[in-house]
This record gives C-alpha cells, structure tokens and sequence, in this order.
C-alpha cells in the first residue's frame, strides 16, 4: 500500500514537471492573467431608476405575481392578475445615501432609502380595504423577489377618503435584497474610456452574468481546456515511445497504474487551474460589482468532468497511434462533434419549449429544419412528440443520445447562474424546462471517459512494447 | 541457492518471425555474463521477456527464483535499456526521485542515494541542467544510475558503452566491477566485443535466436600450443626452424609460435639460444573473442550447432 501511494506520488511529480515544462501553458495562463487584469478596471454605475422600481413596486401590490419571474415581469402580465385595486405612488424622496457626480444632481441609487406616499384605490363598497400589515408585507415583493423592504410605516388615509375606497400610507423603504441584481447599470472599462452597456444601463446582475460566462466558461475556460488537452494529449504517447516506456516497465509496477497514474495527475493539475480560473472569475466580477452569487463555482465540475472526457479520449487514442498530434487532433474532433451535436439539440429543445410556452407559431429556424416543420403557420405539434421527422434529424438525436451529454453540464451551470442573478428570457425558459439535469450530463460522460480509459489500459496491457 | 537467472527453452516469435528459437541458460550470482550477438539476433528481446515486458510464445523464465512478468519478480533488477529515452523535462535529480518513488523506495533514502549517484556519475555540477540540454554519455551514465538506483541485485544493460567515449567506458566498466564486487549479478548485451572481453566471466554467442556458444571466456578464447615470442633481433628465416613452426614477426618484432606440444617449448628455447638468440619477450596466445565471434558468425549453421549448445 505504502508502495503504491509512493508509485502514485512519483507519477504525480513526474507529471507535474512535464506540465510546466509546457510553454504554451504559461502563454495561456499570462493570457487568462491579462484577461481578469482587464476585467478588473470594469467600472459600475448605477443610474438613476429609483422611481421605476417604486412604481412598480406600487403596481405590483394589486397583482398576485409571486410565481412570476421578476426579469419576466411587464405591465402586460401585471394587468392579466389585477384584484380590481389600483396602487400608486404620490411621491418620493430619497432621503439618502446619494450619490453625488462629479458634474450634475444629486442621484439616487441601488443603495438609497425612501420616503414614499403610496396611494391605494379600489372600488368603493365592493373594493376590499388593504390593511397596514398587508401592505408592509407585501410592497416590494415581485414574484420570488424582493426588491424594497419596509422600514416604518404610517396609515394617512383621510376619513372622507376612506369611504370612497382610497387609502394613503407614509412609508420609509429601504433597498431589498434583490434590488442591485436588478438595477440598471452601466459599465465601462478602462476607467471610462470604454462602454460596454447601452445608454440606458443594463440590470447589474445579467451584467454579471455575461462577464462570468465570458471570463470562466466562454474564453477564459474554452482556452484553458484547449491548452490543457493540447499538452496532456502528449503525455501517454511520450510516455510509451520507445526507450523510454521501457525505462517504466522495468520498476515494479503494472501498466494500468501507469495509465491511470497520468491519467488522475492531469486531472488534478487541471483541476487546479480550472479552479484558479473560476474561482478568480468570481473574485473579479465580486470585487467589480459586489455580487456574490456562488453559480459559477459549479463551472469547475462541468468544465472538469468535460476536461477528464477529453482527457480519456487522448488517453485512448494515444495508446492506439502513440502519437501525440493525432491523440490531440483526435481529442479536438472529439469535442467538435460533442459541441455541434450539444448545440443543435439545445436548438431543438429550445425550439419546442418556446412553442410550448407561447403556443404561437415563429419564424423558422435551423431547429424546425431538423423537426421537419417547413410551414411556420402550419399547426403546432402536441407537447413531447417525437420532434424529429427527418433524416438530419433522426440523426442528431440518435448521436445526441449516444454521445456523452456534456453540453447539459454547461445548461445546468447556465442555469444556476441566471437562478442567481435573476436573469430571464427565453433561454432561461428553456434550461428550466426539465430537459437538462446534472444526472444527464455527468451518466454519459462520466461513462464514456471510464470505457475509453479502460479501452487504454487494454490495449496497452496487451502489447508487446 | 538458485541462480538469479534461469532461462528454460524460450521462443519468441512475432508473427511467423522467429526472435528467439529455443534458449536456455543460465547466469550465477555474481557473475558478468555477455550475451553477444550481431543486430537482431534476439538479445534485446531475451532481456525484455526477463524483465516481463514481452511475454515468452513458449518455455518458462525466472529471476531470483520467482516467474517473470509479475512486479515482485522485477523488483531487485535493475536495467538499462538499448536506446534508452530520458524524458527530456527532469533534471537528473528529479528523474531518479521520480524513477525511485515507482520503485517504492522511502523518500530520504532515495534522495540520498540519488545524490550519491549523481556524483558517482558526475553530474554534480549540471545539477541545474534538464535532460534535454545532455550529451549523449551523459544520458548514458545518467541511464546507467537509474538502473543502479535501487541498489538492485540482478543487472540488465543493453548496450551499456555504445556511443561513449573511451574515458567514459573506463568509468563504467569500473563501475560495474565495483558492483560485482558488491555481489550483484550482471548481464550485458552487446555487439563490442572488446568490452565484453574485458568484463565478462562467461559470455554466450546468440544467432538467429540461437545459442550457438557458451561458456568462459578463457575457455572459449583458448588456443592449444601457440606462443608468442620475441628476440633481441630479427630472425632472419623464419621458415627453417626444427623444433617449432615460426610466422614472420609482426612491425613489433613478436612472432607467433606453434608448437606440436607443450613440451616442445623447451626445445624450441633450446634451439633459440642455439642460434644465438636472447628472448625478450614469452607469452602464450590465447584467441580473441573476436575470432571466435566471427567463426561463429559466418560458420553456416547445422548439426555442430546443436551439439554447442549442448555443451554450453
Ligand atoms: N515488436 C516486434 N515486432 C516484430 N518483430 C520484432 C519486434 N521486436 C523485435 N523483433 C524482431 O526480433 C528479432 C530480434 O530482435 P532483437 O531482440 O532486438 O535483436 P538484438 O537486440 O539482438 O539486436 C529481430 O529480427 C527483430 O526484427
Ligand atoms: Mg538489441
């Protein structure tokens, strides 16, 4: 056992050193470096959008909205859920913090508190009185967000009033929760030589969101993997080239804990990187924005379990051609076809699901080519029926079903991400429609990385070196 | 006590190509045994199929007693490989840490030993330096220490002095003494066949898989009843001597004697000082492994083959 672990650390230290002997690895990594060193001079600013929130704060109160999704909310699904009263606010003060610019007024922001007259009108005789209680409990609460919070509250309603079913109350309110997710927000890079929202601002968090993908999963991730496939695919074919696989044989050790030996020390040192990568990605964007949702932290397993795929698949093809180009090209075309095939049934999926959802016919896509739906007026098809009827079709499926889902690991990640920083959409309609699990996503690939392992420690235990 | 290796009938065929037709032998413990043989005779595979690294098509090996091709029985050996590759990113430091933890050793005492090595082989100064940036002997001396690391008690080299310099196959033979000296058994392949001279206690003549001969390396090299001799002047015709058959003397003065048999020495020195002539030089010839090699090389082979086999 003792041997074992001592056969176990020499691996690791012996991969270790052929990994940093990589130069490509520390362009990468000088690459990412740069990268987060950019995204730290991000700069945000809140803009002035305090009464829009009030308002519809105040709105919301005669609508029962807590199943809606607060980046989904629009006066029109409001009005749909209306119990006959009408709320409005009279006025507003922000009665601090401000902020003061440089140049211009006085501002409100994600941090201030109010003073507020909100006004409650509802039908006289048959309208139901709102009491005090109620309203403190329920102003700022949209869907399963909360945006203000009541601080003190007052009822100011004038007798003669009341009889004709208007009601007032003076409140102090202070920011919710989930407000600075939601406020508008402009950025800019370089101090304030770049911008990177429109004029209007965009709300923080689907900022963040678009940062964290950009920096962890999109180029950030997309370059880390391709770097760490590309130097790891040499690993096992330098491994067992001639003269020196036999330097190896002769120790006291079996040939599959050698396999295996390279195959768990790449695994840890990406591991490592993968979770510099990310866990800086979420120091960046925190320290930038001061959102702290932990979403992207999963990142590290998606990005992980896809890595030890194409990990095993270099592995595999490395033992077969001991060569390190084609164990690497192999591994490249390997995860082409895994992305392609992920994004044409994401495709397909979503186009369903939003069919579904809004029972109205679109504008056709790629997606509706694979289903076969050639006529956008034509009549929708049943929920869940077999959607493809073509050959392309029929083929992507088959494959989709038989190749590891491990673009479902990217959807979960997305999915948790948009979860934290409350961001709507379509796409978010789609990745929690329940087509994409962690379950789906980790079965197949973690199945596939131990059969192509396995598939290497056979072939290589089987050979004459 | 068995012998430390034990080869039984071994063949080795890769498709229909036969590497290895039938060999047995066996090295004792302590020995420097030489297996010679031309470029694809079968040595590097013998040795491969000892250390477990080719499974045998038929009959039956054994190191230190135990069956080859189990992680125990490559336990106490240690081996050089032909051609070897040092991975190019070690140091010689980080390599013989790496090469000792798959061995199993303790991490104090390899590096210890590691550092001993290291000096041994005169690395000590390129401590910095990564396998890449070597020359050809250093790598091969650097090879030569991850083979003695361990401290192993059987010794496989592969053409161990190809392509190092005379200054290096004198530190290496040296080395190898010193470890025979320690009781390590040592089994060389090569084709040189003046090291193997040098070094070896018992060597064996592969061809085509076969053993064709075997045995000590003086009783292979030696020659019935010829000396060499040397005057203190030329001799003049050499041709017509009474008492022995004399060649013309070599650029060094030292002519060839054959003799009927070894009795006849004291004639043929009788009839030398009756000529007048004062010996300065006597010496009995014994033959080269290189003449033996070759007579085995180019010697078709047929039924007196069988039978060296046997007597080896
Ligand atoms: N992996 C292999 N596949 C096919 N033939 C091989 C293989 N290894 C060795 N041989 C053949 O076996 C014979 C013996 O080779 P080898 O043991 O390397 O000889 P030596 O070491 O004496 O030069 C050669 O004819 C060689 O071509
Ligand atoms: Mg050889």
């Amino acid at each position: 056992m003792i041997g074992w672990m001592r056969s176990f650390v020499a691996l690791l230290h012996d991969t270790w050193l052929e990994f940093i002997d990589a130069k490509s690895l520390w362009l990468v990594l000088l690459t990412i470096a740069v990268l987060f060193g950019v995204a730290l001079t991000i700069h945000g600013e809140p803009l002035a959008a305090g009464r829009t929130y009030l308002d519809l704060a105040a709105r919301s109160l005669s609508a029962d909205t807590n199943d809606l999704d607060p980046a989904e909310v629009s006066l029109h699904t409001i009005a749909t859920r209306l119990d006959g009263s009408i709320s409005w606010i009279q006025s507003a003060e922000p009665i601090g913090p401000v902020m003061q610019p440089a140049d211009g007024q006085p501002q409100d922001g994600p941090k201030t508190s109010w003073r507020v007259t909100l006004v409650r009108n509802t039908l006289p005789v048959v309208g139901k009185m709102a009491d005090t209680n109620s309203i403190a409990a329920r102003f700022g609460r949209v869907a399963d967000g909360e945006l203000w919070r009541v601080h003190a509250i007052r009822e100011t309603t004038a007798p003669l009033a009341a009889r004709l079913g208007s009601q007032r109350w003076e409140m102090v309110v202070n920011p919710g929760r989930d407000l600075t997710i939601l406020w508008p927000h402009r950025l800019t890079l370089f101090g304030d030589a770049l911008e990177l929202t429109p004029p209007q601002g965009a709300p923080l968090g689907l900022e963040v969101f678009i940062l964290q993908k950009l920096l962890a999963t999109g180029l950030g991730g997309t370059a880390l993997l391709l770097v760490s496939v590309v130097i790891t695919a040499g690993f096992v074919p330098t491994m067992i080239r001639k003269g020196t696989l036999e330097l190896l044989l002769a120790r006291p050790v079996h040939r599959w804990q050698l396999i295996l030996g390279k195959f768990i020390a790449a695994l840890l040192f990406v591991a490592g990187m993968l979770g510099l990568l990310v866990g800086a990605t979420w120091v960046v964007t925190g320290i930038v924005s001061g959102l702290w949702a932990p979403g992207i932290l999963l990142a590290v397993v998606s990005l992980l379990l896809f890595y030890g795929l194409l990990l095993s698949v270099s592995i595999f093809a490395g033992t077969l051609t001991r060569s390190a180009p084609a164990a690497m090209l192999i591994a490249v075309a390997y995860w082409a076809v895994l992305f392609v095939v992920g994004i044409l049934h994401a495709q397909v999926v979503a186009s369903r699901v939003r069919e579904d959802l809004t029972g109205r016919p679109r504008p056709l896509t790629v997606a509706d080519a694979l289903r076969g739906r050639s006529d956008p007026r034509a009549p929708l098809e049943p929920q869940k029926r077999p959607f493809h009827r073509t050959a392309a079709g029929r083929i992507v499926e088959a494959t989709y079903r038989v190749l590891p889902h491990s673009s479902d690991l990217d959807a979960m990640v997305d999915r948790q991400l948009m979860r934290g920083f409350s961001v709507g959409g379509r796409m978010r309609q789609v990745l929690e429609s329940g087509e994409f699990s962690w379950l789906g996503g980790m079965g197949l690939t973690v199945a596939h990385a131990t059969a192509f392992l396995a598939a290497a420690c056979v072939i290589f235990g089987s050979r004459d070196p | 006590m068995v012998d430390p290796v034990e080869v039984e009938a071994v063949v080795k065929r890769y498709g229909t190509a036969v590497a290895l037709a039938g060999v047995t032998l066996r090295v004792g413990r302590g020995e420097i045994f030489g297996l010679l043989g031309q470029n694809g005779a079968g040595k590097t595979t013998l040795v491969k199929i000892l250390l477990g690294m080719v499974a045998p098509t038929a009959g039956t090996a054994r190191l230190l007693g135990i069956p080859v091709g189990t992680p125990s029985a490559r336990r106490a050996v240690g081996y050089l490989p032909e051609d070897h590759r040092l991975p190019e990113y070690h140091t010689a430091a980080s390599l013989l840490d790496c090469y000792g933890g798959l061995q199993g050793l303790p991490r104090s005492w390899r590096r210890q030993r590691a550092a001993e090595l290291i000096e041994m082989i005169g690395l000590g100064q390129a401590h910095r330096l990564k396998v890449r940036n070597f020359s050809k002997g250093m790598k091969q001396r650097l090879g030569l220490a991850q083979a003695l690391l361990h401290r192993p008690d059987v010794l496989f080299l592969d053409e161990p002095t190809d392509g190092v310099d005379p200054i290096g196959r004198k530190q290496i033979r040296d080395l190898l003494l010193a470890e025979r000296a320690r009781g390590v058994t040592i089994f060389i392949n090569s084709h040189l066949l003046g090291e193997v001279e040098q070094l070896c206690d018992r060597v064996a003549i592969l061809r085509k898989g076969k053993v064709v001969r075997s045995g000590s390396v003086v009783e292979l090299t030696h020659r019935q009843h010829t000396w060499l001799v040397g005057f203190d002047r030329p001799v003049p015709d050499s041709s017509t001597w009474a008492s022995a058959h004399l060649d013309p003397p070599d650029r060094n003065g030292i002519s060839r004697v054959h003799l009927a048999d070894e009795a006849a020495l004291d004639l043929f020195l009788a009839e030398a000082t009756g000529r007048g002539f004062a010996i300065r030089h006597l010496q009995k010839e014994r033959g080269t492994l290189e003449d033996l090699y070759l007579q085995c090389a180019t010697v078709p082979i047929g039924p007196h083959v069988a039978s060296s086999v046997r007597c080896g």
